[in-house]
């Protein structure tokens, strides 16, 4: 069985003037492609249905380039007037726990326009892959964002995978579904939390942390690492997932999910939660498909895309993954997709262990790669498409491209910043989940 | 049991989760298998071949350097477990080297903070982390460890903290407002690195146009090695501070 198959196509047909540098991919369901620049290792997917035209996209994607120290991510026509000045918000508060700085024009309490400048925290990782062995490469890998290490870990693998054309155990492939669910439900569980903190929803703060804890010793129990690090390499540390430890976790899981739906309709039935993020920045169906974004940012305002389900991929084919979606593009309906996912990944891990394969050591050939030596890996990362393009010679990695969500989310919420007062700044940032350390790589 | 119907009522439920950490040890599912620094099995020495397969260099053949480690568990084939102590921050650099073989050397430096003891304030920096140390360092506000039963608090201004909690491996662009925060800290003060990159660099230890630590940067008063660290190990960083800590849980052997 082959998990999926990319065919190239023209790159000039997005990025003309610049074709020759740049490759570009078909999906297989022939829904968008992929486009990769090198030279500025800009790297994003176009849909059919972006209406402002891939020229623009291009150009906008250049912007976000390799340029080493702090730049800004998206547009920055920032706007002029009387009394209008630039407030720096950043790189350093504890608002934001990662730095990053955040330049709002205003004339004091409305935000007239915004832009997000990235790069305090570059750490050029991906050039620095280069050379080194993959499973060497992996532990680098894993750090670059360590909230989202298995989604990381998972696309860079399954790239790498595909250019070696090393066959996969199909155990291998569940146990990173597992990892990547387990971190989908603590990452949209921090979401929420760090909304109720916002909100002084002090008891639900607490309760919707203390699950989160929850979440991340079982992840401890299981893989020997808080975050999974190294757990998904060869020679990582020893698991607990073999047959007796699955069969106690149902009952595990099912505790925490039952903790979860109360938790939720409590966080649903409190006016003041509600109230702070309804209609906080609110970002149209065709925005946010326009800018490119990705995930639950773009789930929120009715577009039903989920890598999940677009690449079929082993375990998902095998499982009933749901498509939580909302319409109305706000603050809200971000938080109201993320709870609906964190219902998903826990139905996801149920499933996982239920159909858990017979013969798990059994091989599964590798994705067909997209040129001799060089594969892509996708997974849906909690926060949208992950994108990995691995090109491997003689075992050593020679390149590694990536595309993070948060590279396709910072400019959206940059924009959407527009019109926004001061006090919906958290909502607004927490709601779309997005991390520096994704765009700093 | 039907859902609780009030906030009150949810909380009341679950009852006090919080860790009796530090009046008591830490309990194992607060300390994953990779929360303990690898020892060799049985024998004294690390052997060469352990000593190869660590990508990190903090393996010798007498000694571990814990600023180093990453616990990646790549050494565990090689005849290693997971089994030194818990209460791994020092306030010396050099005491997180630790010999295989003489038991680890107690902590003697004075605590810079120890007028303190009762109450501290706590800037959290992030001058290049993968965010994980950030999430680790925020737990310690969750139920589970309750910080500010110890007196311990987070601040949104360095005019008014002690401690400067720093993550994350230096990068150029954070040198100038990592100063800046500190200059801006009334004394007495305190500077905690948190995690190997801020210690040693950690993975990516070498790598062009970082800042190989962050002592380079600042005069750092503890280290807390781990990547991440657990939040009981950042406490423990923080309560060392203060001359607070416990002593160094003896290794079983």
């Amino acid at each position: 069985m082959k998990r999926a198959t990319w065919t190239p196509v023209d790159a000039a047909r997005f990025d003309p003037g610049h074709g020759e540098r740049a490759l570009a991919y078909a999906a297989p369901d022939g829904a968008f492609s992929l486009y990769n620049d090198y030279r500025s290792g800009s790297s994003f997917l176009v849909r059919p249905a972006i209406a402002e035209g891939p020229e623009s996209l291009a150009a906008r994607w250049r912007t976000a380039d390799l340029a080493d120290g702090p730049r800004p991510l998206g547009p920055t026509d920032g706007v002029e007037g009387y009394g209008v000045f630039t407030f720096p918000y950043g790189p350093i508060t504890l608002g934001v726990p990662e730095s990053g700085r955040f330049d709002l024009r205003t004339y004091g309490e409305r935000i007239l326009s915004a832009s997000v400048v990235g790069g305090f925290k570059r750490r050029r990782i991906l050039a620095g892959l280069a050379g080194l062995p993959v499973d060497e490469a992996g532990l680098r890998v894993e750090r670059i964002a360590g909230n989202f290490a298995a989604a990381h870990v998972s696309a860079f693998l399954a790239a790498a995978e595909s250019a070696r054309g090393d066959p996969v155990p199909i155990g291998e492939l569940w146990v990173r579904a597992v990892a990547q669910e387990i971190q989908r439900a603590y990452n949209h569980l921090h979401v929420i939390a760090r909304i109720a903190e916002a909100a002084a929803q002090n008891v639900g703060l607490a309760q919707a942390h203390a699950l989160a804890e929850e979440l991340l010793r079982l992840q401890g129990r299981l893989f020997g690492h808080r975050w999974a690090f190294g757990a998904l390499l060869h020679g990582g540390p020893p698991r607990r997932l073999d047959r007796d430890d699955r069969r106690q976790l149902p009952a595990r899981l099912s505790t925490l999910s039952a903790r979860f739906e109360e938790l939720w309709s409590l966080f649903l039935g409190s006016r003041t939660f509600i109230d702070r993020i309804q209609d906080t920045v609110a970002l149209s169906r065709e925005r946010v498909v326009a800018a490119g974004g990705v995930g639950p940012t773009l789930r929120a305002c009715g577009v039903p895309w989920d890598d999940r389900l677009r690449v079929p991929s082993v375990p998902y084919t095998d499982l009933f993954v749901d498509l939580p979606q909302e319409s109305g593009g706000d603050a809200l309906a971000r938080v109201l997709v993320r709870a609906d996912e964190v219902r998903s990944s826990f139905s996801l891990l149920e499933q996982l262990l239920d159909r858990w394969p017979k013969r798990p050591g059994e091989s599964l050939a590798p994705d067909e790669p997209i040129a001799p030596g060089r594969g892509l890996g996708r997974v849906e990362a909690p926060s949208g498409d992950l994108v990995y393009d691995v090109t491997v010679a003689d075992d050593r990695i020679v390149r590694v491209g990536a595309r993070t969500p948060a590279e396709a989310n910072f400019p959206i919420f940059g924009e959407g910043l527009r019109d926004a007062v001061f006090t919906d700044f958290h909502f607004a940032f927490e709601s779309f989940g997005l991390v520096f350390a994704e765009v700093d790589r | 049991m039907s859902p609780a119907s009030s906030w009150l009522e949810a909380a009341a439920r679950r009852g006090i989760l919080t860790s009796r950490y530090p009046a008591r040890p830490a309990a194992q599912e607060e300390i994953p298998l990779t929360g303990r620094p690898p020892r060799p099995v049985g024998g004294s020495v690390g052997t060469p071949e352990a000593v190869a397969a660590c990508p990190v260099g903090a393996l010798a053949a007498d000694g571990i350097d814990e600023g180093r480690c990453i616990r990646c568990a790549r050494c565990l084939a090689t005849g290693f477990e997971f089994r030194g102590p818990v209460e791994t921050a020092r306030l010396r650099r050099d005491d997180l080297v630790v010999p295989y073989a003489a038991p680890a050397r107690p902590e003697d430096a004075a605590a810079p903070l120890v007028g303190l003891k009762r109450s501290l304030h706590i800037f959290l920096v992030d001058v290049g982390s993968c965010n994980a140390c950030n999430l680790e360092v925020l737990a310690l506000a969750n139920p589970f460890y309750d910080a500010t039963r110890l007196g311990l608090f987070f601040t949104n201004s360095p005019r008014h903290a002690d401690v400067l909690l720093v993550v994350g491996v230096p990068t150029e662009a954070m040198v100038d407002p990592l100063r800046r925060a500190y200059e801006a800290m009334p004394s007495p003060k305190a500077v905690l690195a948190v995690g190997v990159c801020p210690i040693s660099g950690g993975v990516f230890r070498g790598s062009a146009g970082l800042r190989s630590a962050l002592s380079d940067v600042l005069p750092v008063d503890a280290f807390v090695p781990g990547c991440p660290p657990t939040p009981l190990q950042v406490l423990d960083g923080l309560l060392k501070l203060v001359g607070r800590s416990r002593p160094r849980e003896a290794v079983p052997t």
